[in-house]
């Protein structure tokens, strides 16, 4: 090896290096904006969990100081006295039979409206997804009627028929796209070794759909869990409360009791079920909220 | 044959019969009710025609509601779009912890409206907020005494909160729509030696206009109908500054501290509401038409 492919290599080396170098350096402003995002979230939730800890005068006199002793109190009192915890049962209560309710019901219909096309599909499934476009507030009325009328105003049955209902769009959007990324060979072996559509469905189509199916779950959990716009028009018996209902009401009346470090353990009682939820599934999440809304 | 009709029916006819009977009859149901002056007892429903939408073209307090509303259309959605390109740009600049940045941008999405009105309620804080007592202990005396939730600052107080939690889901749309994009573009780009910008620009965009448009759409929607952030976010009763047209309906409807139930007018407000949700669509997808990119 002669010294003037030695030095030609060495420059070549050193070309990388500074490539590379060069690199790093274009990197820094994105470290330092999604750093500083992401920081200010933790920041943030990190924060509440703190002040859930401390007493009021601890959180009066210096709001940025470490709380000097755990005070879990703040929790018993939250889910006892206040009883979110009979409204964290209200909220499972609603929500887990809603959740499992909007999955048999949209399941076979995206199912059909995605892979069985017959005359005039096209239009329900415009249909369904149009929903999408109605503003919940527009049916407040009519549905405290219909409700009414049905003795179910004022229940948790009631407010979970329409936590089911209003989730049929979006949730038949996601699932139709899911069922149509699907590879259809599947589907017809079956068909041709005899499998009969039920058949096809149930032992096929179900089992290859499952991410779909646990994604848009997930997703439909984290929303009925979280709202309390409808709890509030259509449940006024303050023992029915929804838990987000229930620390809707809490907040109301800090005005007057002025304990914010309770409060501060509502809001931490409130988030920690979805957070756990995505906590573990937050890839799956992210890609399946996604599926409805971009199509390949 | 036969039984692929009994399938099709069996399959869609539950999900259709709930859809219809709790969502779609009572939204045109709705049309109707707004025709009429009406406080919930039938025998009172007296029928004023078009009456209750004209006279909110006189309502004060709708045309707060609506500007409003519009604000959180118009200036968040710019504003939350910008923010979902750039950090779309930054993610996917071949930096390290993608996938965590991503899911931290995301994290309020998941987390209950009320527990994020409440935090930031916390921030705003004029006593002992985060903010105040920031700026006093950094000598800031204007910032210190700067109240974010007076009537005069708490809308934009909103908007900024609003803002910071809805661009994580932007951002996820927008970087699912760009990991759909071929890698060998960039590749060919990077040789014909195109900037960061550039490709952005000739590719990205172009490429990702399918989704962008999707996602216009469903953040007007969302914002449009946007009820329970700014309702919860003085806390106590929403000041009229905070008011959007879905809160109006709702104060006009049921919610005063001594309810009023004027159903008719509240109905109307939803009518009026969809009339925009309708148009504003309408316009988006015709300005939004392109010819389709072949990838």
């Amino acid at each position: 090896m002669t010294s003037e492919t030695l030095s030609a290599n060495d420059a070549q080396r050193w070309q990388r290096r500074a490539d590379l170098i060069k690199k790093r350096i274009s990197h820094v402003p994105a470290y330092l904006v999604l750093g500083g995002w992401s920081l200010v979230t933790l920041f943030m939730f990190v924060w509440v969990i703190l002040a859930s800890l401390k007493t009021n005068k601890e959180l009066y006199t210096d709001v940025w100081a470490l709380p000097t002793k755990l005070h879990f109190e703040n929790y018993t009192k939250a889910l006892f006295t206040v009883n979110l915890g009979g409204f964290f049962i209200n909220s499972l209560v609603v929500v887990l039979p809603a959740v499992l309710m909007i999955l048999v019901l949209s399941a076979p219909a995206s199912y059909i409206l995605s892979r069985k096309k017959f005359r005039g599909s096209n239009l329900i499934m415009m249909i369904f997804v149009a929903g999408i476009g109605i503003p919940v507030p527009l049916l407040f009325i009519p549905l405290f009627v219909i409700l009414t009328a049905l003795k179910i105003n004022n229940t948790l049955f009631g407010l979970g028929v329409l936590y089911v209902a209003l989730a049929l769009p979006f949730t038949v959007f996601m699932l139709t796209g899911f069922f149509g990324s699907l590879p259809p060979e599947l589907e017809e072996a079956a068909t041709i070794d005899g499998a009969s559509d039920f058949q096809v469905f149930f032992s096929v189509m179900l089992p290859l759909a499952t991410p779909g199916l646990i994604t848009a779950t997930i997703f439909n959990f984290i929303n009925i869990w979280n709202e309390y716009q409808l709890a509030l028009v259509f449940l006024n018996d303050p023992k029915l409360s929804t838990l987000s209902l229930g620390l809707y009401s809490l907040t109301n009346a800090m005005q007057y009791t002025g304990d914010w470090t309770g409060l501060m353990a509502g809001v931490v009682i409130v988030m920690v079920p979805t957070i756990i939820l995505y906590i573990i599934l937050s890839e799956r999440m992210i890609s399946g909220i996604t599926m409805g809304a971009v199509k390949s | 044959m036969e039984t692929r009709k009994r399938l099709i029916v069996l399959f869609l006819l539950p999900a259709g019969l709930v859809y219809l009977a709790f969502f779609l009859i009572p939204a045109v149901w709705a049309l109707y009710y707004s025709l009429f002056d009406w406080s919930g007892f039938s025998e009172n429903m007296v029928f004023v025609g078009l009456g209750n939408f004209n006279q909110l073209l006189h309502d004060p307090t709708f045309m707060m509601s609506l500007e409003n509303t519009l604000v959180i259309l118009v200036v968040g959605g710019v504003i939350i779009f910008a923010l979902a390109f750039v950090l779309t740009v930054l993610v996917n600049s071949g930096i390290k912890g993608k996938k965590l940045f991503r899911a931290m941008i995301f994290l309020p999405n998941v987390v209950a409206t009320i527990a994020l009105t409440t935090l930031w309620a916390f921030i705003y804080n004029p006593r002992f907020g985060v903010l105040n007592s920031l700026f006093a202990r950094i000598g800031w005396k204007a910032g210190a005494a700067f109240t974010f939730t007076s009537i005069d600052h708490i809308f934009w107080a909103m908007l900024v909160a609003l803002i910071f939690m809805q661009v994580g889901f932007y951002l996820i749309l927008l970087m699912a729509g760009m990991d759909k994009i071929p890698e060998e573009y960039y590749e060919a780009a990077r040789l014909e030696g195109a900037s960061q910008w550039q490709m952005f620009i000739s590719i990205s965009v172009p490429l990702l206009w399918d989704v962008i448009a999707v996602g216009m759409v469903l953040y007007s929607i969302f914002a449009l109908k946007v009820f329970e952030f700014p309702y919860a976010f003085n806390q106590i009763w929403p000041p009229p500054q905070l008011y959007t047209v879905g809160i109006y309906l709702f104060i006009e409807g049921f919610g005063k501290r001594v309810p009023i139930y004027r159903l008719g007018y509240a109905t109307a407000i939803g009518v009026v509401l969809q009339l925009i949700v309708l148009v504003i669509v309408l316009v988006l997808r015709r300005g939004m038409r392109r010819e389709v990119f072949q990838y």
